[in-house]
């Protein structure tokens, strides 16, 4: 089995450690690093539940090999925080306004709308319903999640939390 | 099954010299988001060879009559390029329904052309902007015409261990309309695309160029109908001609996607719509 050693920043934090060159960004950091906020639901790059960040662009683990992090910076569910190091703006307002039913998605979802905002914070609804075109839930019929995003973008604003 | 090694060369210059110790059976790997897949469904290679870090094929050049588009640059990136959105407006158009956002952070230009699949978004773009593809081999250079790349399904001219450097377009000024028939609005792969790229000069076309995914073996150019088109005014009668023109070049395949007959029919609705579009810009 070939080995080679991944040297990236997961989460702030600097991580060094031999890998096998097989394993994919999800296991990597389901199994190694027991990051399980990242889910696996497809597998394919169908459902979005598998997003992280990668240089603060949303893109799917499960079809990223651990390997290509190299060098790269890496935030997971576990790493979008709010400033005090609470639940960030979004998690809360999805909280409070009901937007998680079984939430095996909502991770997915939260990176998702996180590298939006942070690209661009006006977005509108029609941007947010595009950012989301790659997740899937099964329980919500997206409404909730949309206009809880759509809170959260004006809580942003308003406050200027980041 | 993913192979268990992987080489991440660190330039061109590496890579070829390290090619030759590698087992036969290697595969280049790029964004990975086909390959993966097809690593999930099967054998795919005893070695993959990962592209994605070299910035030689993450090159953006342009010049007084064209665009240089490196292979290796994501779909994400050039739908956000200026260059892109002036010169290349088909592959702006297309690059919203190519995928899902995250999926176009990760996926390749090139990777879109070297998977050989006729329903690629971003090659059918590119075909209707007049785009060339160079391919690079060992310090090699060659270019061909980016439909004469296609050879079938999953079908290319690549040679063994070829890769595909990027594509040059030639900067002419027309307008394009790309229309998309898949299972959902966006995020689903075509069932029938039609892109047209057209040059409208003193009210007649100058040139227009039409291609189509998912209804021929390769990404289809219907010539018919553009040749048609040339010197014409896109009026009602003009456009319902050259769409029937189009439905005639297509020979869709029934798959698990969409019925032959279906296709067919759809790429003269297709046609049509995207020539009012351009008629009406």
């Amino acid at each position: 089995m070939d080995r080679s050693l991944l040297d990236c920043v997961v989460n702030g934090g600097r991580v060094s450690r031999g890998i096998a060159a097989s394993r994919t960004m999800l296991e990597f950091l389901r199994e190694d690093l027991g990051l399980k906020g990242t889910k696996e639901g497809c597998g394919e790059g169908e459902c979005g539940a598998c997003l992280i960040l990668l240089d603060g662009r949303a893109v799917n683990s499960c079809l990223m090999l651990a390997a290509q992090a190299h060098g790269r910076e890496i935030v997971t569910i576990e790493g979008i925080k709010g400033r005090d190091g609470g639940l960030h703006p979004i998690q809360k307002t999805f909280m409070e306004e009901g937007a998680v039913q079984c939430g095996f998605c909502i991770p997915g979802i939260i990176v998702a709308a996180e590298a939006l905002l942070r690209r661009k914070p006006a977005a509108t609804l029609e941007d947010i319903k595009l950012e989301l075109t790659g997740n899937l839930c099964r329980c919500t019929g997206y409404e909730k999640i949309l206009g809880a995003v759509e809170l959260s973008r004006d809580e942003l604003k308003k406050k200027g939390k980041r | 099954m993913r192979p268990e090694l992987l080489v991440r060369p660190s330039s061109l210059a590496h890579l070829w010299k390290t090619l030759p110790s590698l087992p036969r059976d290697r595969r280049y790997l790029a964004g990975g988001t086909d390959l993966m897949i097809a690593a999930s469904h099967g054998h795919a290679g005893d070695c993959w060879v990962d592209i994605s870090g070299l910035k030689e094929l993450r090159s953006f050049r342009e010049t007084p009559s064209s665009l240089f588009i490196g292979s290796g640059l994501t779909i994400s990136a050039l739908a956000e390029m200026p260059a892109v959105k002036k010169w290349l407006p088909a592959l702006a158009l297309a690059a919203p329904h190519y995928a899902s956002p995250s999926l176009r952070n990760m996926a390749t230009i090139g990777g879109n052309a070297a998977n050989g699949s006729p329903c690629a978004d971003g090659v059918c773009a590119l075909c209707s902007e007049k785009a060339s593809i160079v391919l690079l081999l060992k310090g090699v250079k060659r270019k061909l015409p980016l439909p004469a790349f296609f050879l079938g399904p999953k079908r290319t001219a690549l040679r063994k261990d070829e890769l595909i450097l990027g594509f040059e377009v030639p900067k002419w000024r027309h307008v394009s309309a790309y229309e998309k028939l898949g299972p959902r609005s966006y995020f689903g792969i075509s069932k029938v695309s039609v892109c047209v790229s057209a040059e409208i000069s003193g009210g007649v076309v100058k040139e227009t160029v039409i291609s189509c995914a998912s209804v021929a073996p390769v990404p289809l150019m219907a010539r018919k109908a553009a040749e048609f088109l040339y010197g014409r005014r896109l009026d009602e009668g003009t456009i319902s001609e050259a769409a029937a023109l189009a439905e005639s070049e297509a020979s869709p395949i029934t798959d698990t996607r969409s019925e032959a007959g279906y296709r067919k029919a759809m790429v003269r609705v297709l046609a049509a719509r995207a020539l009012a579009k351009i008629a009406a810009a």
